[in-house]
């Protein structure tokens, strides 16, 4: 039987190590120069075409929990790239995805809820996330809460006020909530609601700084509702007389006002005659 | 002519395989499934059916190359018909790239027959044929002959299990290389950034033959990026088969 030498052996051996190499470089090189050709792609167009989390969730095959971990990795790096311009067209999508496969993920909610209003500029998208994450969450106030925030930044005080409600009604919510509650409610001019809220703090507080907070608040929601009286009645005055009052007391006995207000420290109104102006005695910040 | 009757045996032997009837029946199932999804869509259906019948193309051409790549070599050794082939004047490495040749003409015949009942289906919503569908199923080809490489890369060392797993393994890594990617931009140059870059360049970027989102949306793709694929597909191929043949020389079967 014909044997094959062991030099030619060995030479086969080295031209197929040879050969190897040869072949690494060339992919090697090769991928280099692919990585540079630019390649058109319609960023994020997969996207779209992902389904709802309720069914996503049936092919997870047990780990609903990984795959929402990886949707909102990967919505991260999605969100974070800057050259896709209606990437914000799918982010009720996506962050509802998430939602559906893990409800108690909290994160996802909070961070797609602050791209949507950061970045997007869309505080309607914003309040719909975190209304969806409340309606997974109904325990968790910081949903409503971080809500009303972002309706305050936009001075939407009507809204806030009734996220901040909303989150006053969930056990565990911090003081804070109330009292951005009665904050917007000045805001949104309900003073009644305003003061009844900030008495209510400043009654049931046991903390010196919360009660010095409300305390200057009160101040505050007094001052203004008293000088909404005062100036409407100089108004009235003036109508009839065509000048202004020489003095505040004198709207009284004229049947303009019932009595003369005082500020919460017993003080007079400042009035300026010429002008017609009220204002408090005391910036009530600085009180 | 030994490769040439070694893979003609092994095309003979594949297409008498049961998977392979099973997975073109799926297929076919899936390309006319297409039309039903086609139908629940709002919008442009046709896009629908390109998708489903390119990904159904694509995903069961890689579970044929994977689930009969694997057994091939592993099957001569296992019935010990390998001590009869290795007795004649045959070498091992004309062995090899016989099998591998026979499994590629069938996964040609295949895709040939996937792509002409895609194409009709297609056709019958459009009234055209599209040139870029081809092109997207030649480069699906590409991708098979370099997975059928792989697959028999482990078919010549391990069992026919691991051997799947390990090639669906670099299916699945070769098309999320992106991600790679992605983690390299953001890390800060250092040894981990090299180590990463090293990581990047070996591994397999089978995105470099993904041109479905292109042929469905009409994208324009530079035809150097095609050369450069098709030439990346078939060097990484020699690469594996190179790899294969070293193995398979050192393998003992008593």
């Amino acid at each position: 039987m014909k044997t094959i030498p062991r030099s030619a052996k060995g030479s086969a051996a080295l031209s197929l190590i040879l050969l190897l190499c040869l072949a690494a470089a060339g992919f090697l090189s090769l991928k280099g120069t692919l990585d540079k050709i630019p390649r058109k792609k319609i960023p994020g167009a997969s996207v779209i075409y992902i389904p709802s989390g309720k069914y996503l969730k049936y092919v997870t095959f047990g780990y609903p929990s990984l795959v929402a971990d990886l949707v909102f990795i990967w919505a991260i790096q999605y969100y974070s790239t800057y050259t896709i311009v209606d990437r914000f067209a799918y982010l009720e999508h996506i962050f509802s995805i998430i939602a559906e496969l893990d409800p108690r993920y909290q994160d996802p909610y909070e961070i797609g809820a602050l791209i949507a209003f950061s970045e997007a500029k869309d505080p309607k998208l914003a309040y719909k996330i975190m209304d969806l994450a409340l309606e997974k969450n109904p325990d968790q106030w910081v949903f409503p809460f971080e809500a009303g925030h972002y309706a305050q930044m936009v001075r939407d005080y009507e809204t806030a006020r009734n996220y901040y409600q909303k989150a006053i009604k969930i056990p565990g919510s911090p003081d804070i909530v109330k009292r951005l509650y009665a904050a917007v409610g000045f805001k949104a001019m309900d003073l009644q609601t305003s003061w009844e809220t900030w008495l209510e703090i400043y009654n049931t507080s046991t903390d010196p700084r919360t009660k010095k907070i409300a305390s200057k608040h009160l101040y505050q929601v007094k001052s203004t509702s008293d000088i909404i009286v005062l100036r409407e009645a100089i108004r009235r005055f003036r109508d009839q007389y065509g000048h202004n009052p020489e003095d505040l007391a004198e709207l009284v006995p004229m049947g303009y006002l019932a009595s003369l207000p005082q500020d919460l420290d017993g003080k007079d109104y400042i009035y300026d005659s010429k002008t017609g102006e009220v204002k408090a005695p005391t910036i009530w910040w600085k009180r | 002519m030994k490769i040439k009757a070694i893979a003609m045996n092994t095309f003979r032997e594949a297409i008498r395989d049961r998977v392979l009837y099973l997975l073109f029946f799926f297929t076919v199932v899936a390309l006319l499934f297409s039309r039903l999804l086609a139908m629940l869509t709002v919008g442009d259906r046709v896009k629908i059916i390109k998708d489903v019948g390119l990904a159904s193309i694509s995903l069961f051409g890689m579970l044929m190359a994977i689930l009969i790549g694997t057994g091939l070599v592993y099957k001569e050794i296992d019935k010990k018909t390998v001590f009869t082939l290795i007795s004649k004047p045959i070498h091992r490495w004309q062995f090899l790239l016989g099998k591998f040749f026979g499994l590629v003409l069938t996964l040609f015949i295949m895709i040939v027959l996937m792509s002409l009942i895609f194409i009709i289906i297609v056709f019958l919503h459009t009234s055209k044929i599209e040139g870029r569908l081809l092109l997207a199923v030649l480069f699906i080809f590409i991708e098979l002959i370099l997975i059928t490489a792989v697959a028999i890369l482990f078919s010549c060392f391990s069992t026919p299990i691991l051997s799947s797993l390990f090639s669906v393994s670099f299916y699945l890594i070769g098309h999320f290389s992106w991600g790679l990617e992605t983690l390299l931009r953001k890390t800060k140059p250092g040894p981990t950034k090299v180590l990463l870059q090293g990581i990047y360049v070996l591994l397999p970027d089978l995105e470099n033959f993904n041109f479905k989102t292109e042929a469905v949306y009409g994208l324009a793709v530079q035809s150097k990026f095609y050369f450069y694929s098709a030439l990346y597909g078939l060097v990484y191929t020699l690469f594996i088969l190179v790899l294969a043949v070293l193995i398979f020389k050192k393998r003992d079967f008593v």
